[in-house]
């Protein structure tokens, strides 16, 4: 890893020294030569997030109820057992961009099978879109909903130009409710580059009444 | 003093924005490293037209690949129309070719978002596979001699008059 020291880890330094970082939940920050990690509630979502974002890259994954993930697979013509597996999966909406700008401009390159999830001690990988279309053309799913399971997932590879995102689904193949931690890898600007996002807690299975969802 | 400034930036950055496209835009449009042919395809339009992408030799195609479901998808759809009204008659084509729906979905999607460019179907996804497109939506852009010269990975604003302008000057073959 590269130990470069730059403005946000002297920034974070010096938060350290103010005695502050305790107000901080410690599961909301693991910061790797600079990188932040940060947490809160989406706006849109109204669901947690748990974000990282360093020099020309920023990542984001916001919880998706297993109700929400039910439903939008079984409108695209997975059966409800399918689509009952895929929401017991531990869903994420995952916003990946690379924003390194004009003045400092690198694409980013990232592989999904190069992320650690770990929990309870043991590590395992993602499950991508390649582990699950094995899975449905094993069992003849109906290809219209192959299509759609595998576009609605962030890519496994992928590069990005400046200016680049992409907006997908990750899937961490745990129970809901269980908490883990992930170790993201990209390599920009000519570094291989980690981070350390500790915490991540799947979305419980909850069945929120209209009311409720109303007053999310 | 200092403290309470670090503090300040904390809380602010703790309560960072959402990632949503609208929010950190960069109207971008990468150029490929090489160009490519652009992979010749043949597709049904939700309209009922047969679109062919060789009958567009000669002008610059814009080639968005999204779906109904998606939400960057989504949001860049206005631009992309505003964009087409500014550049129809200029010799600059847009396909947005929706990758695994049926004409019934996107009529019901158009119907919120109204959309006048052709929108050709790729029901099996075989055109989409025969792009290097990894995620949705990507958006190429084809040159008049066929060659896929420019690539945009999620949404960006169409109608930008700078990214109308990169267009503008690849036909007039700038």
């Amino acid at each position: 890893m590269p130990a470069t020291i730059d403005r946000h880890q002297k920034f974070w330094r010096a938060a350290t020294l103010c005695g502050g970082l305790s107000m901080v939940p410690s599961a909301s920050i693991s910061a790797t030569s600079g990188i932040s990690v940060s947490t809160g509630i989406d706006e849109q979502a109204r669901l947690p997030f748990w974000e990282t974002s360093d020099r020309g890259m920023s990542l984001r994954l916001v919880q998706r109820l297993p109700d929400q993930t039910r439903g939008f697979f079984e409108a695209r013509g997975f059966s409800k057992a399918r689509a009952e597996r895929i929401a017991q999966s531990c869903v994420f909406q995952t916003v990946f961009k690379n924003i390194s700008g004009a003045a400092e401009p690198s694409p980013l390159d990232y592989n999904l099978r190069e992320w650690v999830v770990a929990h309870k001690g043991r590590t395992q990988g993602m499950k991508t879109r390649e582990d699950w279309n094995r899975e449905w053309r094993e069992n003849n799913t109906p290809k219209p909903a192959r299509i759609a399971f595998e576009w609605a997932l962030m890519p496994t590879r992928q590069r990005y130009a400046p200016g680049d995102y992409n907006w997908g689904m990750s899937m961490f193949n745990l129970a809901p409710g269980t908490r883990f931690d992930l170790t993201v890898t990209w390599r920009q600007h000519g570094e291989n580059r980690q981070a350390v996002i500790k915490g991540i807690e799947c979305a419980p299975d909850i069945h929120p009444t209209p009311a409720e969802l109303g007053s999310r | 003093m200092k403290c309470a400034i670090i503090w300040a930036a904390i809380v602010y950055l703790s309560s960072s924005q959402p990632l949503l496209a609208a929010d950190t835009h960069t109207q971008s449009l990468p150029a490929l490293p090489e160009p490519l042919p652009a992979p010749e395809f043949t597709l049904q339009g939700e309209d009922g037209e047969t679109y062919r992408l060789a009958d567009y030799r000669g002008q610059v195609v814009v080639l968005n690949f999204w779906a109904t479901w998606c939400p960057p998808c989504r949001y860049e759809m206005p631009s992309m129309e505003g964009a087409w009204q500014k550049v129809k008659d200029q010799g600059i084509m847009i396909l947005g070719i929706n990758v695994g729906e049926d004409a019934d979905t996107i009529f019901e999607f158009t119907g919120s978002y109204p959309l006048s460019f052709p929108l050709p179907m790729d029901r099996d996804g075989t055109v989409v596979t025969s792009y290097p497109v990894m995620g949705l939506p990507t958006t190429y852009v084809v040159s008049p001699e066929g060659k896929v010269t420019h690539r945009a990975v999620g949404s960006r604003e169409w109608d930008d008059p700078q990214l109308l302008d990169l267009l503008r000057q690849m036909k007039r073959g700038n």
